[in-house]
C-alpha cells in the first residue's frame, strides 16, 4: 500500500510539480476536457501526498500504540489472571469489570476526591509558581540567569523515587528536620506522624510533586517570553501601560498556547501520580485514607493478579484525561480563533 | 504415572542430544544404556536456566560459581543463573509466564508458590521426591507452605523466623531478663521507657505484616482457617483481639514512637541498628545486617523466642524460599537434578549458613540445633517449637497486595479505629479476597 502510495505522488508530481502555482496557467493551455481529468488527478494526488508523507509515522504508531491500546480494550472485557496468563485462553465476562470499577464506592469516597483535587492543586501550583520563577529568570542577567537556572535544572534532573525519599525523611517523626524545628519552636510538643493523615500527607506529596515538576514550566514559559517581540512591550509602555497590564494584555496573550501544552502536560502527570504516593510511609495502600488512582489501580489489579480489572481501570483513566484535553484544547482554540 | 510418557520423551531427547555431541566432544561413559532415567548424567549441550532471588546470600556469586561448576560435572550440563531483585521479582514472573519465557527452575518466595501452582505454571514433584527418598527429611513449615490441592510443587531450600530481639545493654543495665510472657515483655518496656525516655523501648511496626501474626497465634487465633473449601479469616476472634490489643496497647502505652505507625521492617531495622530501640521483633537474617550497618552494635544485642500469652512460645512465620520447576523446563529430570543439588547436602548447608537462614532439610537442621550462639540458638528454638504459616491458598498474595492486616494495623496505631473495629473490616476483607478464587 505505502508503494503505490508513493507512486501516485510521484505521477501527480510530474505533470504539475507544485500545487498551487500552475494553475493560473492551467485555463489557458489544453482542451477543457484534459484539464478537468488533470485537475481531477491533482485533487486525488493532494489528498493521498499528505497521508502518504505521513505513513511512516502513522505505521510505527500503530504498531507501537495501536495494538496495545486494542489489547488493553479487549481485556478489561475479561477476568483475566494468571491462570489465563499461563494457558493463554480468552475468559470474557462482559461488563462485569466496569460495573465493579464503577460501582466500588472507595474510587468515588476516596480514591477520585483525592485524585482530582490534588491534581487541581498541583497544577496550579505548578504552573503559578513556575510562571514566576520565568518572571525572576528573564529579569535576571546571563550569568545569574546560568546560576539559576543549573540550580532548577537539578532539582527537576532528581529522579522521583530520591526525591520522595528526601521529603519522607524530612518529615519523618522522629528524626525529621520539620517535626525538630517544630518542637524546638515550642509549636509543638508531641512528635507527629505526617503521614497518617490524609490532608498532611497530601501537603507533602504536593511539595515532592510542585518541587519536581516546576522547573518544566519555567524553562518552557521563560523560552516563550523571550520569544514576545520587544517592540510590542515598548510600544504599550510609550501609550503609558505599566508593567502589570503590560504582563496581562501584551505578554500573557502571546503566551496562551505555551500554557496550553504545560498546563495539559501538568494535568497529565499530576493526575496519574504514582511514585510519589506509592514510596512514602503508608502510601503502597497500607492507608487506605490516601489512595489515589494510581495505587490503587495498582493494588486492586496487578497487585493480586486481576489484569482484566488493572486495563478496566486504564481504559476509563484515558477516556477521563482525553475528554480533560478535548475540552482544554478546544477552548484555547476557540480563543485563538476568537482573537 | 502420568509423567512416565514424558520422562521417556526426555531420556530420547538426551539419547539424541548425546548422538549429536558425543562424536565431537569425546564423552567418556556415553553408553546411554547405562544412565539412570531419573539422574541425567550425560545432558551435555544443554543448558538449564534459572532465577535466583538477589541479596539473600551476600556471597551468592562465588557460591553459584561453584555449583554450576559442580553441576557440569555432574550432568554435563551448562547452568544459567540469573538474580532477579525481590522488588521486581513478581512482575518479571508475571511477564515471564504471558510470553512463556520462564525458567526451568527458580527460586519462589513460599506464597508465591500456591499462588503460581494454582495458574498452571509450575509442575508436581512429589514423584521426585518419593524417588530420591527426601519425603521424610524436609521441614514441615516450609513443605506445607509448597503445597497446593495435596500435591507438593515447591521444594523447601531455606527458611528464617523472626523472633524478639533486644538490646543487651539496656537489659544490662536495667537488670532486665528476657521476657517470657506478656506480662513481663511490658514491663520491660516500662522500665526502659523510664531509663531511656528518648529511645523506643519496643517498636510496633505499622506497615510490618509479619510482625503482627505472632501475637494473634500467642493469644490462641487463628489468622484464617479453611473448612470445606471455604477460607474464614479469624482475625477479629476474641483471642486474636486480644492479641492485637496487647500488641497496638505498647505503642498507645507511650512504649513504641510516632514514626513506628508508618515503619516497615526496614526502618525497624536502621532504627535498631542506630542503638535506638530497646526490643522488636526481627528477623534470623538480620544479625549481620545490623552489624553491618551499625558497627558500635556489636555483641549488643541477642535474641529470644516470641513468649505466648502465659509462657510458652508464640508461633512466628516462617519466611522462606522454594525451589520450583516450571512448566516450561524442558528436561525436567535435569531440573530436579538441579534442584535437589540445591535443597540438599552440601550446598543447601552452605547457603544456609552465609546467608543467615535455615535449611529446609530436616537432617541438616539438626546442626544448628546444637548451636550456643545467643543469636542462632533462641531462632533455631523457635523455628524448631515455633514456626507458624500464613494461610496456604493461592489468593494470600492478594491478601498481602491488598495490604489487608497491614492496614489494620495502621488504622489501630494512628488511633482512626479502635482494635475491634479495625480487625473486623480487616476479618470480612481477608474473609472476602481468600474466597474470590482466580
Amino acid at each position: 500500500m505505502t508503494e503505490s502510495t508513493l507512486k501516485n505522488v510521484g505521477a501527480g508530481q510530474s505533470p504539475a510539480p507544485t500545487g498551487s502555482a500552475p494553475r493560473p496557467a492551467e485555463a489557458t493551455s489544453g482542451s477543457p476536457r484534459r484539464g478537468a481529468a488533470q485537475a481531477r488527478r491533482r485533487r486525488t494526488s493532494k489528498l493521498i501526498r499528505p497521508w502518504a508523507l505521513l505513513a511512516p509515522g502513522l505505521i510505527v504508531i500503530g504498531a507501537l500504540l495501536g495494538w496495545p491500546i486494542i489489547k488493553v480494550v479487549l481485556l478489561s472485557f475479561q477476568n483475566y489472571g494468571l491462570r489465563q496468563i499461563v494457558s493463554g485462553t480468552w475468559n470474557f465476562n462482559g461488563g462485569a469489570n466496569y460495573a465493579d470499577v464503577l460501582g466500588s464506592a472507595q474510587l468515588w469516597q476516596v480514591v477520585l476526591p483525592n485524585t482530582v483535587v490534588f491534581a487541581i492543586l498541583a497544577v496550579t501550583a505548578t504552573v503559578v509558581l513556575g510562571t514566576l520563577v520565568a518572571l525572576l529568570l528573564a529579569k535576571l542577567g546571563p550569568i545569574l540567569r546560568g546560576i539559576v537556572s543549573s540550580v532548577i535544572m537539578i532539582a527537576w534532573a532528581m529522579p522521583a523515587v530520591t526525591g520522595t525519599y528526601v521529603w519522607s525523611w524530612i518529615f519523618d517523626a522522629d528524626a525529621g528536620i520539620a517535626n525538630q524545628l517544630l518542637m524546638s519552636m515550642g509549636w509543638m510538643d508531641q512528635p507527629f506522624n505526617w503521614f497518617t493523615n490524609r490532608f498532611t500527607f497530601y501537603a507533602i506529596v504536593l511539595l515532592n510533586v510542585v518541587h519536581h515538576g516546576f522547573p518544566f514550566v519555567a524553562i518552557t514559559v521563560l523560552a516563550a517570553f523571550l520569544g514576545v517581540p520587544r517592540e510590542h512591550i515598548e510600544a504599550a509602555e510609550m501609550d503609558g501601560a505599566g508593567p502589570w497590564r503590560v504582563f496581562w494584555l501584551i505578554v500573557i496573550p502571546q503566551l496562551r498556547q505555551v500554557f496550553a501544552i504545560v498546563i495539559i502536560l501538568s494535568t497529565i502527570w499530576d493526575f496519574k501520580v504514582f511514585t510519589q504516593v506509592y514510596l512514602m510511609p503508608g502510601g503502597d495502600g497500607a492507608n487506605r485514607d490516601v489512595l489515589n488512582l494510581g495505587v490503587w489501580s495498582y493494588t486492586e489489579s496487578f497487585g493480586q493478579n486481576k489484569f482484566g480489572y488493572g486495563s478496566t481501570i486504564a481504559v476509563l483513566l484515558t477516556v477521563v484525561l482525553l475528554i480533560v484535553t478535548v475540552i482544554y484544547a478546544r477552548t484555547i482554540l476557540s480563543q485563538e480563533d476568537g482573537s | 504415572m502420568k509423567s512416565i510418557p514424558w520422562m521417556k520423551g526426555v531420556t530420547l531427547a538426551a539419547v539424541a542430544s548425546l548422538a549429536l555431541t558425543g562424536c565431537s566432544g569425546g564423552q567418556p561413559n556415553a553408553d546411554p544404556a547405562s544412565s539412570n532415567p531419573s539422574t541425567p548424567a550425560n545432558a551435555a549441550g544443554q543448558t538449564l536456566t534459572v532465577w535466583i532471588m538477589q541479596g539473600t546470600n551476600p556471597k551468592a556469586d562465588d557460591f553459584l560459581a561453584d555449583v554450576t561448576s559442580a553441576f557440569k560435572q555432574k550432568t554435563g550440563a551448562d547452568l544459567k543463573v540469573e538474580l532477579v531483585a525481590w522488588s521486581d521479582a513478581h512482575d518479571r514472573f508475571t511477564t515471564a509466564m504471558a510470553g512463556g519465557t520462564t525458567p526451568d527452575v527458580a527460586e519462589t518466595g513460599n506464597t508465591w508458590t500456591p499462588e503460581f501452582a494454582g495458574a498452571g505454571a509450575l509442575v508436581p514433584i512429589d514423584d521426585y521426591i518419593k524417588a530420591s527418598n527426601l519425603g521424610s527429611d524436609l521441614v514441615k513449615g516450609l513443605t506445607d507452605a509448597g503445597q497446593l490441592d495435596g500435591k507438593q510443587y515447591g521444594m523447601p531450600w531455606y527458611a528464617g523466623v523472626r523472633a524478639l530481639m533486644y538490646n543487651t545493654e539496656m537489659f544490662t543495665a536495667l537488670n532486665l531478663k528476657p521476657p517470657t510472657t506478656w506480662a513481663e515483655i511490658e514491663s520491660a518496656a516500662a522500665a526502659i521507657k523510664a531509663a531511656y525516655p528518648d529511645k523506643i523501648a519496643i517498636a510496633v511496626p505499622g506497615s510490618a505484616e509479619m510482625t503482627v501474626y505472632p501475637w494473634v497465634w500467642g493469644a490462641g487465633g487463628q489468622v484464617a482457617s479453611e473448612s470445606g473449601g471455604k477460607w474464614k479469616s479469624e482475625l477479629d476472634s476474641t483471642a486474636s483481639q486480644e492479641g492485637l490489643s496487647f500488641w497496638t496497647g505498647l505503642a498507645a502505652k507511650g512504649y513504641s514512637s510516632a514514626s513506628a505507625t508508618t515503619w516497615t521492617e526496614a526502618n525497624v531495622l536502621e532504627s535498631f541498628a542506630a542503638g535506638n530501640i530497646g526490643m522488636a521483633l526481627m528477623g534470623s537474617w538480620t544479625p549481620k545486617t545490623i552489624v553491618q550497618k551499625g558497627p558500635e552494635m556489636e555483641g549488643k544485642f541477642a535474641a529470644t523466642p516470641i513468649p505466648a500469652k502465659t509462657g510458652g512460645i508464640a508461633p512466628s512465620v516462617l519466611g522462606g524460599s522454594h525451589l520450583s520447576m516450571f512448566s516450561t523446563a524442558k528436561n525436567k529430570d535435569l531440573a530436579w537434578e538441579f534442584m535437589k543439588m540445591m535443597t540438599t547436602g552440601t550446598f543447601a548447608e552452605q547457603w544456609g549458613a552465609q546467608a543467615g537462614y535455615f535449611p529446609g532439610q530436616k537432617s541438616l537442621l539438626e546442626a544448628s540445633l546444637k548451636s550456643s550462639d545467643p543469636l542462632v540458638a533462641p531462632f533455631v528454638k523457635q523455628f524448631v517449637d515455633g514456626g507458624g504459616s500464613v494461610p496456604v491458598s493461592p489468593a494470600f498474595g492478594a491478601v498481602q497486595a491488598k495490604k489487608t492486616t497491614v492496614t489494620m494495623m495502621q488504622s489501630i496505631l494512628s488511633e482512626k479505629q479502635d482494635v475491634a473495629a479495625a480487625s473486623k473490616a480487616a476479618a470480612d476483607e481477608m474473609t472476602s479476597v481468600l474466597n474470590a478464587g482466580n
